[in-house]
């Protein structure tokens, strides 16, 4: 057999459990009798064994349970009868059961897909049906909302989206898991008090990706938009293509191209004009523009560009950046050229501080 | 012989004087540093007024940060302990929500404590969140002067 | 209240789950919580509020589809297969600092006396925490789930989506990287046994 003529490193831990089976653990132990390294490594792995059970179990805390009550009381349905009960009642209970049973998973199924909407203004409408001081959006439904009139939708427990005039707007996933809306045209105001990555806004351009937020996000009716965060910071991905938009700063997108490079609201105009040729148009001259432009606080801009410029415009981008901010230590100047990701993103971390 | 042992002697405590000296410099200051929410990389900051991290604290577990809003609301001085600045996962940065009212001119005075040193900042807070720029940082606690002096440029509107 | 044993998850139990009885999925939630919570705790670095937020998608995912589960057998497999995809995608989001286990530290509290015993117990945990993260995420997710949970290693091979070979191998270099790192304790651990 050629099992355990080479070294026993990999099976070492199976023959502590005792999980070989015992043809293979007798000759795991032939082979540990005759190779020294073999018993060195098994030791090695006993004591990583004994070291593991130095961790103590933690109790969850009772926040992690109140939030997941939290959540799932948004979309609770009536509570359905004790089962227990009727299991003894006899042959009509069980005809009971079952339209008790099958209420419930309609108020389950109402419940799990549906968002309360609040007329602010006018009568926004919901399915193409008028919305009178509140009503309720339903996945796959559209709410429409026109010149005179605003709404609001409650996404979730986790907090709220206002939909400002001549925007039209559809629910697209409504679970606790994930709260997912798409944007056709218009503009809404999402308010998000959530752990990241449950509340998404697709637009014909990008999807925004809540990671802790405020903001704004506008869509005209060519599908042309623009993502303006107020607080904390957004992330809008397409296609593989994604900007980080911290707060007080924006992005424009575009279909087909996806977002653009993010840029401060107080950059200087030609900064920002230069960055929508860049992005959009032809950007071979609009470079230098933004490089020359460019202040410290900018460097949320040429991070981002360092990724969108081609390999021989990659070194005016880093040297304009190193104007502004040294790198950290760990950081080179041939890893951020050659784009590596643990390098950019150690680099991006220290540069936020500055943001 | 003795001249030119002093001599050398001398020769050789010049050479190692900026080396000494060298040594004391690689030692990083303590010393705060703030910036917007973004910089704490974690939700829990959204909605923080600003987040500030600690530098040149070799014992973590020795720090102490605390702060108060300094302020002057209808021409009355006032000043309010902060309990509010949480401690996010990455350790020595914290973030700072708001605990004074909207009304009036305030001043964030910060302090951080590493075992013996002590450093602080005064972080001015405008109309739209707290001024970078005119932020001023201290190897030591803020002087009441000083802490006088960030709020009269502020009311003064000296600050950006 | 309904309360269980750790491997007491009967059909009955998941079917009341299926309708909604709040009360069973408490019960479920008491099961399994803290294990979770300590697999995501020491997956993610000793962070508390990344531990709770895993904790919170992993049920709410539990919730969400215990419809599309068919049974209670493997529902442990299934319900750990949530916490490995939980934790590994939290990874990707997740950004820490690099872990460094100071060797000097641990050969300093072996050498303590028995008056400060209590603090090496809270420092030896920490470096081993440490220790722990500082493992690459599979096999740091092998170790957690083989000790929290006593899987067996099929069980594991299910959950991680990988062959048993896999599976021994991740556990046997893991555990050698956690005993390089905190060599100095050999002799300390080996005269406390609790």
């Amino acid at each position: 057999m050629k099992m355990f003529d080479r070294h026993l490193s990999r099976h070492l831990a199976a023959y502590v459990d005792g999980e070989l089976p015992p043809d293979r653990a007798r000759k795991a132990e032939g082979h540990l009798s005759q190779c020294a390294r073999c018993r060195a490594e098994l030791e090695q792995v006993r004591l990583g064994m004994t070291i593991v059970e130095r961790l103590p179990l933690t109790e969850a805390p009772e926040s992690v349970w109140n939030s997941i009550q939290g959540t799932l009381s948004t979309h609770e349905p009536r509570r359905p009868f004790p089962i227990h009960i009727w299991r003894f009642a006899g042959g009509a209970a069980v005809a009971l059961i079952l339209v008790a049973a099958g209420l419930y998973w309609y108020s389950a199924r109402q419940a799990e897909t549906r968002w309360e909407v609040v007329s602010l203004n006018g009568s926004p409408k919901v399915a193409s049906r008028p919305i009178h001081g509140v009503g309720h959006i339903a996945v796959g439904e559209w709410i429409e909302t026109s010149g005179s009139s605003r709404a609001r939708i409650k996404v979730g427990e986790i907090g709220s989206v206002d939909v400002e005039p001549n925007t039209r707007l559809r629910l697209v996933t409504a679970r606790p898991g994930e709260h997912r809306l798409a944007l056709r045209s218009g503009e809404i105001t999402a308010s998000i008090a959530a752990p990241p990555r449950l509340f998404f806004v697709e637009t014909p351009a990008g999807t925004a990706v809540d990671l802790g937020c405020q903001y704004k996000l506008h869509c005209d009716a060519t599908g042309h938009g623009l993502l303006r965060v107020t607080a904390g910071w957004v992330s809008i991905e397409w296609s593989g293509r994604e900007a980080l938009v911290p707060a007080g700063a924006s992005c424009r997108t575009r279909p087909r191209i996806g977002p653009g490079t993010p840029y401060f609201d107080d950059a200087p105009a030609r900064l920002v004009g230069a960055l929508e040729t860049f992005d959009f148009a032809d950007g071979s001259s609009a470079l230098g523009i933004i490089l020359a432009a460019s202040r410290a606080r900018d460097t949320l801009t040429l991070w981002h560009l360092l990724s969108r410029v081609g390999a021989a415009e990659r070194p005016r981008v880093y040297d304009r950046m190193v104007e502004f901010s040294a790198p950290p230590s760990g950081v080179s100047r041939d890893q951020v050229l050659r784009l590596d990701a643990q390098t950019l993103g150690r680099w991006r971390e220290e540069l936020a501080w500055t943001w | 012989m003795s001249i030119e042992f002093s001599k050398y002697y001398r020769l050789a405590l010049a050479a190692c004087s900026p080396l000494a000296c060298a040594q004391w410099a690689l030692a990083e200051e303590f010393s705060l540093m703030i910036g917007s929410p973004v910089a704490a990389q974690n939700f829990q900051a959204k909605s923080a007024q600003f987040v500030f991290r600690t530098k040149g604290c070799g014992k973590l577990a020795k720090l102490q940060v605390s702060g108060n809003a300094e302020g002057v609301v209808n021409g009355i001085r006032k000043s309010i302990r902060l309990s509010r600045i949480a401690a996010m996962p990455v350790a020595g940065v914290y973030a700072l929500h708001r605990e004074w009212p909207a009304e009036g001119i305030w001043v964030v005075n910060l302090t951080g404590r590493c075992d013996a040193a002590t450093a602080s900042a005064l972080v001015p807070i405008g109309p739209n969140g707290f001024l970078r720029e005119s932020s001023k940082f201290f190897p030591r606690s803020a002087t009441e002067a000083e802490i006088e002096a960030s709020l009269k440029s502020l009311a003064t509107g000296t600050n950006k | 209240m309904v309360s269980l044993s750790d491997r007491e998850i009967s059909a009955e139990i998941i079917d009341s789950c299926r309708q909604g009885d709040r009360d069973a999925f408490r019960a479920l939630y008491d099961a399994y919580k803290d294990k979770v919570y300590s697999i995501s705790l020491y997956f993610f670095h000793g962070d508390a509020m990344a531990a709770g937020d895993a904790t919170q998608q992993v049920f709410l995912k539990l919730i969400t589809g215990i419809r599309q589960f068919r049974g209670d057998a493997g529902f442990s497999t299934w319900l750990y297969r949530l916490v490995v995809n939980t934790c590994l995608d939290g990874a990707r989001q997740y950004k820490s600092h690099a872990v460094i286990v100071d060797r000097s530290v641990l050969e300093a509290v072996v050498r303590g006396g028995s008056q400060e015993e209590e603090l090496a117990r809270m420092q030896i945990a920490s470096s081993v925490q440490s220790a722990v993260s500082s493992l690459p995420p599979k096999f740091r997710l092998a170790i957690l789930l083989r000790y929290f949970e006593d899987l067996s290693y099929e069980e594991m091979a299910k959950i991680l989506n990988c062959s048993m070979g896999t599976v021994a191998s991740r556990l046997s270099r893991g555990h050698r990287i956690l005993a390089e790192k905190l060599a100095p304790l050999k002799g300390w651990l080996s005269t406390r046994h609790e």
